[in-house]
């Protein structure tokens, strides 16, 4: 079902008009990269603040209300262009199993930091009671992330 | 000995061979090259946003700059040493690229700029650390900006024309 999904979508008109066009892919790519930049350094400093690797010129609750804004404006970035690319080369991404963990991937990581975002909102000090689970996802969080950048690479070699 | 020839010799090399030559190894350099160069981009980023005055206004200067510098340097030589192992295996291929060419050009002036930076415009930042950054800050904040962008544009270039 989805290869003749990918099949549908390569043939319309704007996937062709995408594939015609030599500097589309690169470009929506290279914004691709730049939003991947902008979460991964924020998610390193956040989990590094998580795990207690950070110094103390700012409170975690600080940290993400300065970072997390940004990350999701970058993963909003991410599923624009991710679609576009999807739409130029579709059976590239949806046949891929490299794209469809990653999928899952971005998924819980967005899962974690929306889980830390919230319930410091509801007491600014929650994970400070808590050191090993905040270090726990923090862990997570790092590895989610360098997983994902992994999956993403391999796309183009599986 | 011209520089084609010193590229070529270079990826003549046993260990460049093998590079070139594995189904795994270019592709695992390749992917500790993209993540070291995100973490490169991304921290640079954010300082040149602050320097631009457009992100993290309510934060000083020589706050975000510390904490996002040692970041920035160790993932530069991350991204440094697997580029250079990278460009080995294919040296003279890189060399007559000119996406790649347009990337060394780049990263040495965002090098130089940095530099300049450094040496003039930030030994007088406890003057504006927590304000608006003069002028000379914010043409050093945008050059790099520009700079790195096209530095990765110019990389994504690389992977098509080679």
């Amino acid at each position: 079902m989805i290869s003749q999904f990918c099949k549908w979508l390569d043939a319309t008109p704007l996937s062709q008009t995408f594939q015609s066009l030599v500097w589309f892919v690169p470009t929506v790519q290279t914004i691709h990269i730049l939003s991947i930049a902008v979460v991964m350094t924020s998610v390193v400093l956040v989990a590094g603040k998580l795990i207690g690797l950070s110094g103390r010129a700012q409170t975690l609750a600080a940290m993400l209300s300065s970072a997390l804004p940004w990350v999701w404006w970058a993963l909003a970035a991410l599923l624009t262009t991710g679609l576009l690319l999807i739409i130029a080369e579709p059976g590239r991404e949806l046949l891929n199993n490299a794209f469809r963990a990653k999928m899952l991937l971005v998924a819980g990581l967005a899962g974690i930091l929306r889980f830390v975002q919230v319930r410091l909102r509801h007491d600014a000090d929650y994970w400070n009671h808590r050191r090993l689970a905040a270090g726990g996802l923090g862990v997570a969080s790092l590895l989610l992330a360098v997983t994902i950048i992994v999956a993403g690479r391999w796309i183009a070699y599986i | 000995m011209s520089l084609r020839d010193l590229c070529q010799r270079l990826q003549d090399l046993s260990f460049p061979t093998d590079i070139r030559e594995s189904d795994w190894l270019f592709p695992s350099i390749e992917t500790v090259h993209v993540l070291a160069l995100v973490l490169v981009v991304g921290s640079i980023l954010m300082v040149d946003l602050r320097l631009l005055g457009i992100a993290n206004r309510a934060r000083s200067v020589r706050s975000i700059t510390a904490e996002r510098l040692p970041l920035t340097w160790a993932a530069f030589a991350v991204a440094a040493i697997a580029g250079a192992l990278l460009f080995s295996s294919k040296a003279l291929t890189y060399y007559d690229d000119l996406p790649f060419r347009v990337k060394m050009a780049c990263l040495l002036l965002a090098g130089l700029n940095m530099t300049w930076f450094h040496a003039f415009t930030f030994r007088h930042v406890a003057g504006w650390d927590h304000g608006r950054p003069p002028a000379a800050a914010r043409i050093a904040g945008g050059i790099s900006l520009a700079l790195w962008i096209v530095i990765v544009g110019a990389g994504r270039w690389v992977g098509f024309t080679t």
